[in-house]
């Protein structure tokens, strides 16, 4: 009886590495299981579901984080693991775990959707270059930042004249200077991208004044100067509000007055003042002198 | 010996200065957020003036620490005015399923690379790229779920409000 035990136990001796191995083998396969179960892409697109195999038998807590989610569930081993497409719209990283083994990976964002615009600003001299500024942010339906180049259309157009120029997006982003037109109004400044489109107004307002010209008559208060209706080079009336500078000199020293332009002209008056210098200017615009002689 | 010390500390930070300011960089320090080095010398179409490279240094790094904070400790509220926009919605939507499903997250915030890589030439908008060195963890309750120590590129978009800039967009990527 004791040499029977006694060979049974040689036997298991003898058997100590194989069965080692076999011990290792199955650890071996059991990390290989968690890993085949973690087996995600790198990458997905946005609003793309996932699909995850996994192999063994039993439950296990599966983990998912990213932007805009949170999720702890159990989940059945040896079935697919379904994450829904609405938990992985947010462009991001996300963390997956699933009772100890992890892996991460990136939701990209799909195709361009819809864009943000910005134009500035609201009020643009006329026939003045590089003055309207147009910028374009793209994104995919879900509001990620769309990474990948874009096309994007810049459309400027005013009084029938229209002027177009085609940006590519780096980083998300695409910009444009554009010149204004000639004549004053508003003008439709529209940026689209693919079937994306927005739309903002432009004013075109009059430039500065190109000239200046001033009349002096003598008025029960002292002087009255007038200007000719005011115009920026390119015939734009100059609107009502910009500020003339008119200025008397006489051996008294100077006397000024800042009166606004209203329905395309401005007046003031001056104190009478024989052999006064009158002067008029607008912003770097200086206009014609008057000698002013009593009469 | 303490003179030595705090002699050599300063020769220390001396050097440090010059060589940050030479590579153009700024690190930045908010109230307890974490290290911001902000590199502007590729910004375009505009160019970032020294005031406005210290502000959105400080206010990105701040925005880290509301962000960790919240995350942290699951609430919402944290986030203030740093966040807005779908930062904010996408944000709150974690912290809120964090919430329901017990988790949280907690970083150990080593530092950020920030590039400029866009200002609207109107001086509204900003994009950066972000490197940032992350140690994080996942936590069930008080179970450590996941943890990791890695580096994260991150496309943020900032928009400047009345006396700051906040963070509109945070979208990690798998690179530049």
């Amino acid at each position: 009886m004791i040499q029977v035990f006694r060979s049974a136990s040689l036997e298991a001796v003898r058997k100590l590495p194989d069965l080692l191995a076999m011990l290792l083998a199955i650890c071996w396969l059991s990390i290989g299981a968690y890993a085949a179960q973690l087996n995600v892409p790198a990458t997905l697109p946005a609003g793309s579901g996932l699909s995850i195999p996994t192999s063994g038998r039993g439950h296990a807590t599966l983990y998912l984080v990213g932007p805009g989610t949170a999720i702890k569930r159990q989940v059945q081993l040896g079935q697919n693991i379904e994450i829904s497409p609405d938990d992985l719209k947010n462009a991001g990283r996300y963390v997956i775990s699933l009772d100890g083994g992890s892996a991460t990976f990136f939701v990209t964002a799909a195709a361009v959707s819809s864009i943000t615009f910005l134009a500035r600003p609201s009020r643009v001299p006329a026939e003045t270059p590089n003055v309207i500024f147009g910028t374009v942010f793209v994104f995919d339906k879900y509001h990620n930042l769309v990474l990948q180049p874009a096309h994007v259309k810049f459309d400027v157009s005013s009084n029938g004249a229209s002027v177009t120029r085609t940006e590519i997006t780096k980083n998300g982003v695409a910009f444009v200077k554009l010149d204004s037109s000639k004549k004053e109004g508003p003008a439709q400044f529209i940026a689209s991208s693919g079937n994306a489109s927005m739309r903002r107004v432009v004013q075109e307002v009059a430039s500065d004044p190109c000239s200046i010209r001033m009349s002096a008559q003598p008025d029960k208060n002292g002087i009255l100067v007038q200007t000719d209706p005011i115009h920026d080079c390119a015939g734009n009336p100059v609107p009502d509000g910009t500020i003339v500078t008119f200025t008397l000199t006489d051996a008294k020293g100077k006397s000024t007055v800042d009166a606004r332009i209203k329905r395309g002209v401005a007046e003031a008056q001056l104190p009478s003042s024989d052999g006064a210098t009158i002067s008029v200017a607008s912003g770097v615009v200086v206009g014609n002198e008057i000698q002013w002689r009593e009469r | 010996m303490k003179p030595l010390r705090l002699i050599l500390t300063a020769a220390f930070l001396v050097w440090a200065a010059n060589v940050l300011a030479e590579k153009n960089l700024d690190p930045v320090l908010a109230a307890g957020g974490p290290a911001v080095a902000l590199n502007v010398e590729n910004a375009t179409p505009r160019k970032v003036e020294d005031t406005t490279r210290m502000a959105m240094a400080r206010d990105y790094s701040a925005a880290w620490a509301t962000m960790a904070e919240a995350l942290e400790q699951n609430r919402p509220e944290l986030l203030g005015a740093n966040f807005i926009g779908d930062a904010k919605a996408t944000l709150t939507d974690t912290i809120d399923a964090q919430r329901r499903s017990n988790l949280h997250q907690h970083f150990i915030d080593k530092g950020h690379n920030v590039e400029v890589v866009f200002y609207s030439p109107e001086g509204s908008a900003i994009e950066l790229h972000d490197t940032a060195q992350l140690e994080l963890q996942l936590l069930d309750g008080s179970k450590l779920v996941h943890s990791e120590d890695t580096t994260v590129h991150y496309v943020v978009l900032l928009t400047a409000a009345e006396n700051s800039w906040n963070v509109r967009l945070l979208q990690a990527v798998p690179g530049f």
